[in-house]
């Protein structure tokens, strides 16, 4: 909310304090500040100039050449504006001007080849009204020379401050002022009212019946008669530019600016519009329409409020009157309406429409139930004074349950227990009273207080707590740190996936962040996804039930970048739907996944090196370092699928516990990256990390190193080519003792001397024995008899 | 004889003084110290003398062959090693065989250094789903149906009952219902607002949570905790500013700013964390007694620290994962 610093001292003296004094403690005191606006600085560079020529553009049609003089210097200048001519007074923005409400600052610049040195100014480029037909002209006695800002007299300072949703009662000059007063401790200065009001009752003029108390507790209507629409005085016309506001005409002015000064929406009805001079409050009827101020239709549901007279309806209470009511220009008399409406009832309908008005951000808030006759009087007065009008006597004011002032205590010892020190019981009461709490009882170091009807949050003890906080500043809170040792043992949810990143980073990978929102499409491409109902767009409407397509998006945009050798990974939640509705949490399933990928070259020519593109024996090697890294557990076993007609895999291995698959690596099916737009391999392992992380790690105990020598043999085979490596090594295995320790292939090879679909394949043996060293003849019985085995299985040959 | 032993050592020395390579050093070598060469002769003619001559002549012959071989061994090796050097000569300014090194995102890396501080100060780290149900992410957070605070955070609704959360406090939640305090507790996660995406707001982002529920914490004890976090963060000259706010879950409410100054441009407040007294009511829906016990939360975004700290304008950056930003970090 917008306020304005010249109406702000209206209610609450400001000498001696400062404007930047002023904006730090309506922060400090919870109205966050947003932006300070001075009108003299908001100005800077907009001068009265005198327009000396006028001349057509030669290159436009609409164009004017205008020499304007300022102060004896003469600015050329290219104007649009068909009013504008020689003789004129106007608004010069010069070179450097900021232009209000846009971004935009005046350049010198050319237009259609003719140099233009500024702008002359619109009263809607100026920021003061709407008006865009022409230029502002001035009067003519205005020198030239003088700025803007004096010559307008504008001097006041905007304030702009941000209200959390509980302050309903600061959304107001007066409300704002409260506090200010409070941490000032100063006097908060009411209006007075001085009503001149006709012998007439306007109970024998007007009437209102409260058909629904619930949602309308209090109706307070004010009439006045006879009154001249005409345009607002200059006052109240600044009143209400300053914050932004547009005038309109006396009546609607003077609803406005009293919402703004006390926080009170109000609404004036063309009295002699109203059927039966009458006002009922109603729901609406079913399928009920309904024709608001801003000529729009509305459909209305059973529950939202309105006010009627006795025929139609007129107003959508707390949110938007009607076109068959409103003031215009041949109104006379004028009802003044000031309600209470139940706040959760106004947020209602409100939302359903869409439709936020200054009125319902107030209501739905929480306004002042006691101030409503104040705000009808004061309005009353003002569109008395400023359109000759007559007050009828007295108010109708309907309230049949009256809204008790709420009580609650606060104990002294409270204080400390939340706030951690010791503020003086006087300075309690202090902050109170310039709150305007009424303080009801003391007894046993405990404060009762009667809380006003404006501070809808006040209910509890811990709410007077905090009022004594935000008064006295927390600025003035001291930081204590007593925090010792947690005895207790701690807990690290995130250590795992911690060493997980720590692996992969070592391993070269980068990590990635993506968008866990995608389309429908692509999303249901990779798994059972969960929908959102409200999604920002199309594209962002399903949560991703893999990492996999958020992945191979980045591998393309960094591609198009040039970009093409990657190696990257990403841990995050997945979301997998597991029945159609979603009632419960075990409707889907949550998951925490990594998935690492590799594409491109796995180096790029060096000096030292050539080129070599990734390939999946690259991405094996990095699954199993890190696999050993993370988990060093010999329950997660190895599958193989040469080929894989329904899953994201031309071929892969898999990764088993207990039989459940909890990863799955290899070629991403070129079908799939066609889809992404990408033309090279790529490698990746995803791997589902809830249930990784359920293996308990085994502790690694100690093993003693090698005393005795390690015996090492060499041998080569040639075999029918389709044989796996791995079933050769575990023939070897099996036909071993346990002094063979390891089994390393170091060649293999194809080719037509070892016959047709023939391989080589070179395994170096390692032998050892923990308590001797191996005889020579030990070791050739053992490495024999694999190699019989070999030969035997396979039919294999041993190479010479 | 004396005269022509101190001749040949002399000799010797002449000609290994003059500059000498391996090559003619081995001429040297044969010429005097060789089967034929010089010392050999004299030897022979040693040999030869008088039995009552030898001692007069043998130990000056000794004295002066040994010191030809100390003198020819010793130019020897240091010739062999200066050859040897110069044809090991490499190019030292080659560059080296890559190995590349990979990185966590730069808000992993943000995160870690969050945690850090706060495990330090004996938080545990606590994590929880991100589709989460209303109950959780609002009612038991004190936001009463209908309620404005709703508003505050433009929530993606699943159906009536779920949501991906808006804020990690659920966790907050389950983990008060589990455990009995003290209850000392850190909770990163992914939260979601229903928000358009631009620089300044994307769909999602990191929040870290903080939770402290215990008989004696205060409110001042939250303003120490945070300001030791702050200077551990910022340093030690951080200028911030501690102000009322309001929280459904927390009461009192404040936001933490940060005095923020870019070289050449303005300073300004920037928000960087929002704070708050456990709300009793919050304490009494997980069943914990609010009288006896007192807690404080604390929450901020980890895109928005980062954004600072690394002077990063646009918070799609983040998200876009260039090779080109993620290898910055």
């Amino acid at each position: 909310m917008k306020l304005s610093l010249n109406w702000l001292k209206q209610y609450i003296d400001l000498d001696g304090i400062t404007t930047e004094e002023v904006v730090e403690n309506l922060t400090t005191a919870g109205l966050e500040v947003d932006e300070v606006i001075d009108q003299k600085k908001l100005y800077d560079n907009f001068v009265v100039g005198y327009v000396k020529e006028r001349v057509k553009h030669p290159n436009a049609d609409k164009l004017s050449l205008c020499k304007v003089v300022v102060d004896e210097e003469e600015y050329p200048i290219v104007c649009g504006a068909p009013n504008v001519d020689a003789g004129q007074k106007i608004i010069l923005a010069k070179i450097g001007a900021k232009i209000p409400n846009e971004d935009f600052t005046i350049s010198k610049s050319k237009i259609r080849g003719e140099v233009s040195m500024g702008m002359i100014c619109s009263e809607r480029e100026l920021g003061i009204s709407d008006e865009h037909e022409g230029i502002m002209v001035l009067d003519e006695n205005i020198e030239s020379g003088t700025a803007f800002s004096d010559a307008f007299r504008l001097n006041d300072v905007i304030i702009d401050i941000d209200i959390t949703p509980n302050r309903a009662d600061a959304f107001s000059h007066i409300g704002s002022a409260r506090d200010l007063a409070a941490v000032f401790g100063r006097k908060l200065k009411l209006p007075e009212l001085n009503l001149t009001e006709t012998d007439e009752d306007v109970n024998s003029i007007a009437s209102v019946e409260i058909e629904n108390e619930v949602d309308c507790p209090r109706y307070v209507a004010k009439v006045v008669e006879n009154v001249t629409i005409k345009e607002s005085p200059e006052w109240l016309k600044k009143r209400l530019t300053a914050i932004g506001l547009r005038p309109i005409n006396n009546v609607v002015d003077v609803t406005n600016f009293v919402l703004y000064e006390v926080g009170q929406p109000l609404h004036a009805f063309d009295l002699d519009q109203l059927a039966g001079n009458k006002i009922i409050i109603r729901c609406a009827g079913k399928d009920e329409k309904f024709v608001t101020l801003d000529s729009k239709e509305r459909k209305l549901l059973e529950t939202d409020l309105l006010i009627c007279d006795a025929e139609k309806a007129v107003a959508i209470a707390g949110v938007m009157g009607g076109e068959n009511s409103e003031v215009t220009e041949s109104t006379k008399n004028i009802l003044i309406e000031s309600a209470y409406f139940r706040p959760s009832s106004i947020r209602k309908t409100s939302k359903k429409l869409g439709l936020q008005t200054d009125a319902s951000i107030r209501f739905e808030r929480g306004c002042d139930v006691d101030v409503t006759i104040f705000a009808a009087k004061r309005a009353a007065q003002l569109i008395a004074e400023l359109g000759n009008g007559e007050i009828a006597k007295g108010e109708i004011d309907v309230y049949p349950n009256v809204i008790a002032k709420k009580k609650v205590s606060l104990r002294i010892s409270r204080i400390k227990k939340i706030l951690g020190f010791d503020i003086p019981t006087e300075k309690v009461k202090e902050i109170f009273s310039g709150l305007e709490f009424e303080m009801v009882s003391e007894a046993d170091e405990t404060l009762t207080y009667s809380i006003p009807t404006f501070r809808h949050d006040i209910e509890r003890e811990i709410d007077l707590i905090e009022e004594v906080a935000r008064i006295y500043g927390y600025d003035n809170i001291p930081a204590i740190a007593k925090i010792g040792v947690s005895v207790e043992r701690r807990v690290d949810h995130s250590s795992f996936n911690d060493n997980v990143r720590e692996t992969l980073s070592s391993l070269g990978f980068y990590e990635i962040i993506t968008n866990s929102l995608l389309n429908k499409e692509l999303a249901s491409r990779f798994g059972n996804p969960v929908g959102v109902l409200n999604p920002q767009s199309v594209e962002m409407s399903h949560i991703r039930p893999s990492l996999l397509p958020g992945l191979l998006s980045t591998i393309s945009r960094n591609i198009k970048v040039k970009e093409s050798n990657l190696k990257l990974y990403e841990v995050g939640h997945v979301i997998t739907k597991l029945n159609d509705t979603i009632n419960d949490f075990s409707d889907f399933e949550e998951t925490e996944h990594l998935l690492f990928a590799i594409t491109g070259l796995a180096n790029e020519d060096e000096w030292y090196s050539k080129k070599r593109e990734f390939d999946f024996y690259d991405l094996k090697g990095f699954i199993s370092s890190f696999l050993n890294s993370v988990t060093n557990s010999s329950k997660v076993k190895l599958k193989y699928n040469n080929s894989n007609d329904d899953g994201i895999f031309e071929y892969s291995i898999e990764n088993l516990i207990a039989k459940n698959k909890i990863a799955e690596g290899g070629k991403v099916k070129s079908s799939i990256l066609k889809e992404f737009g990408i033309s090279q391999d790529v490698f990746a392992f995803d791997v589902n990390l809830t249930e990784l992380k359920k293996i308990e790690v085994e502790l690694s105990s100690f093993s003693e190193l090698l005393k005795f020598p390690k015996v090492k043999k060499d041998c080569a085979f040639i075999l029918d080519s389709n044989i796996d490596y791995n079933s050769v090594v575990k023939i070897i295995e099996s036909n071993s003792s346990k002094l063979l320790k390891n089994v390393k292939l170091f060649d293999i090879f194809e080719s037509e001397s070892l016959g047709v679909n023939k391989k080589s394949l070179a395994f170096e043996l390692s032998y050892f024995d923990e308590k001797k060293t191996l005889t020579e003849e030990e070791v050739e019985k053992e490495f024999w008899k694999a190699i019989e085995s070999v030969k035997n299985k396979f039919n294999a040959e041993l190479r010479g | 004889m004396l005269d022509r032993i101190e001749l040949a050592e002399k000799n010797f020395k002449t000609e290994i003084e003059s500059e000498i390579d391996l090559e003619k050093l081995e001429e040297v070598r044969i010429k005097y110290l060789g089967r034929k060469g010089l010392f050999t002769e004299l030897f022979e003619e040693f040999k030869q003398l008088p039995k009552e001559e030898k001692p007069k002549y043998g130990q000056v012959l000794n004295k002066a062959k040994s010191l030809a071989q100390k003198l020819f061994d010793e130019l020897k090796s240091k010739l062999e090693s200066s050859e040897a050097e110069q044809k090991e000569y490499i190019d030292l300014t080659l560059a080296g065989r890559g190995v590349n090194l990979g990185s966590k995102h730069i808000l992993t890396q943000t995160l870690d250094e969050i945690k850090g501080i706060f495990k330090g100060l004996g938080f545990s780290i606590y994590e929880g789903p991100e589709l989460e149900s209303d109950h959780n992410n609002f009612e038991m957070l004190n936001f009463p149906a209908d309620h404005p605070a709703r508003d505050m955070q433009d929530t993606f609704f699943v159906n009536d009952n779920f949501l991906l959360r808006t804020h990690t406090s659920p966790v907050q939640v389950r983990l008060m219902e589990n455990t009995k305090p003290p209850i000392r507790a850190l909770m990163p996660g992914k939260v979601y607002r229903n928000e358009a995406i631009s620089a300044k707001s994307y769909c999602l982002f990191h929040q870290v949570e903080g939770l402290y529920v215990d008989e004696d914490v205060t409110f001042a004890e939250l303003k120490g905790t945070l300001v030791a976090f702050l200077k551990q963060f910022f340093g030690e000259d951080v200028k911030y500013r501690f102000r009322p706010s309001f929280f459904p879950f927390t009461e009192p409410s404040a936001e933490v700013d940060v005095w923020w100054q870019q070289k050449g441009k303005e300073g300004k407040w920037l928000e960087i964390l929002g704070c708050g007294m456990v709300d009793p009511n919050v304490l009494e829906n997980v069943k914990i007694d609010n009288e006896k016990y007192v807690g404080y939360a604390f929450g901020m975004g980890v895109e928005r620290i980062a954004m600072l700290k690394y002077g990063v304008g646009d918070i799609r950056v983040f998200f876009d994962n260039d090779k080109r930003f993620l290898e910055q970090f």
